[in-house]
């Protein structure tokens, strides 16, 4: 399974790319991987404010509706419209093309929470 | 994999729930494990009038070689189960019946037998029964038997030796697609798999299962007809031959035909952007007036499509939308299937 070594990563299996005051995040490879073949992503709206662990958008599977939640809090400046016709970019590119959104980091946004790939690797092996 | 009436159930298979609908829709071919499925042989002189009496379809319509939809029906007019019957002789039947109803039909069945000369067997635990379905399906079959498999017409079967055993091969299925399905012997169950997996056929798990049957609006029991559901409201009234004479459950439905169903099974096609999913609230002119019983995104269709009760007073009203997490997304009454059936008519 997939772990980019420059990547942050929630328990809730999102990854978050930090660029200066943003980020772009996505689902991991291992969280596409459990959900199977996703057929539907409903986006957050740009400008929306959020909390951290909010529920700010959803992907379906064919047979699985699960929720994407906040890694940080934040307010989205960007989304990833692509997925809207083709959301299986989540399974084949979690971590390029099937990236979510972007969104301003909260103003002393904790990211202390977030753990390393390493961390994840043995997340996931717990 | 998942329990299911007490067997283990692949959900989808290494390649996903995608790939395998598409090797059913493409022309190509799956195959389906469905031996959880219960079968019963009721057998005897009386064997005609008995299914007569039990089931809601006319039995004395069916030759030797022929199946058909039907149900049985409680006191009440709601389904004890939907099932397939195929007649071997006019003395000797075999009924496909659902696997989470198997030992309430059986009960049901042999309580309903004191007053009749015949014998119900519930053979469920010898049965394997495989679903060989797609375009492709007649080929991959006939390159393992010499029985002429072309005459095979829709709902008519042939009892064909497999491996050592003889199996029911009938021209039916769940999918819309041409296809059979073989009800064998244990004994020659792993063998014919490999078979038709040697022929080519793709596995296909319950989640590809379920999208290919509510994409033809097929109803399952549980979702859509249940002992809480009549045959007029479930759109099955052309199984229940209300003239064949007495059967279990008839009073009660005409009583229910005249008094007119309370709510009505419908389709639904979303033009907005979502997925309807079992349980959410159908609304109409932002009223809620009924529920889906099954949805899914139709990769065909290229959109969300549903079935779903909704109050008869507003069943063929036309500004319906799904309520999805609080969005109201609209939606279009379309008669089922959602796609186009390719069964061998």
């Amino acid at each position: 399974m997939s772990i980019p070594a420059e990547l942050k990563y929630a328990k809730e299996h999102e990854w978050l790319r930090i660029e200066g005051d943003e980020a772009v995040f996505g689902i991991s490879a291992h969280a596409q991987e459990a959900l199977g073949d996703i057929v539907f992503v409903e986006l957050p709206e740009v400008g929306r404010s959020f909390d951290s662990e909010e529920s700010i958008g959803v992907v379906e599977s064919v047979k699985a509706v699960s929720d994407v939640y906040a890694p940080v809090a934040g307010e989205i400046t960007g989304i990833n419209e692509a997925l809207e016709s083709s959301p299986e970019l989540v399974n084949s590119d979690p971590y390029g093309k099937g990236w979510i959104a972007r969104f301003k980091l909260a103003e002393g946004a904790d990211l202390s929470e977030l753990m390393d790939a390493g961390a994840y690797q043995a997340y996931l092996e717990e | 994999m998942a329990p299911f009436a007490g067997f283990e159930m692949p959900v989808q298979y290494a390649d996903g729930a995608l790939k395998e609908y598409q090797a059913v829709r493409d022309g190509k071919a799956g195959i389906f494990d469905i031996s959880h499925m219960g079968q019963v042989r009721v057998s005897g002189p009386d064997a005609l009038a008995f299914l007569q009496h039990v089931t809601t379809n006319d039995v004395s319509k069916l030759v030797d070689g022929q199946a058909q939809y039907s149900a049985l029906l409680n006191d009440s007019g709601t389904f004890i189960d939907d099932i397939t019957a195929y007649r071997l002789l006019e003395s000797e039947y075999y009924l496909c019946i659902n696997a989470a109803n198997r030992h309430k039909d059986v009960a049901h069945l042999q309580a309903e037998a004191a007053g009749f000369s015949v014998t119900v067997e519930d053979e469920s635990d010898a049965t394997t029964l495989l679903a060989l379905q797609g375009g492709e399906a007649q080929t991959i079959l006939q390159e393992t038997t010499s029985a002429n498999l072309e005459n095979i017409g829709y709902y008519r079967f042939k009892q064909v030796e497999f491996c050592g055993g003889t199996a029911i091969v009938s021209r039916t299925g769940y999918t819309g697609e041409d296809g059979f399905e073989l009800y064998l012997p244990n004994s020659a169950a792993t063998q014919v798999w490999q078979m038709l997996l040697d022929g080519g056929a793709v596995p296909i798990g319950l989640a590809a299962r379920d999208m290919l049957r509510t994409e033809m609006g097929y109803a399952l029991y549980g979702h859509e007809i249940s002992d809480q559901v009549t045959p007029a409201e479930a759109g099955l009234m052309w199984i229940t031959k209300l003239g064949k004479g007495e059967f279990i459950g008839r009073e009660a439905v005409l009583a229910r035909k005249k008094s007119g169903p309370a709510r009505r099974l419908i389709g639904l096609r979303l033009t907005g952007r979502g997925i309807p999913r079992e349980h959410y609230p159908v609304v109409c002119d932002s009223k809620p007036v009924g529920e889906i019983t099954s949805g899914m995104y139709s990769p065909l269709a290229g959109c969300g499509v549903g079935l779903a009760y909704v109050g008869t007073d507003v069943a063929d009203s036309e500004n319906f939308a799904v309520d999805i997490r609080g969005k109201h997304i609209a939606a279009e009454r379309v008669k089922p299937p959602f796609v186009r059936s390719n069964v061998r008519r």
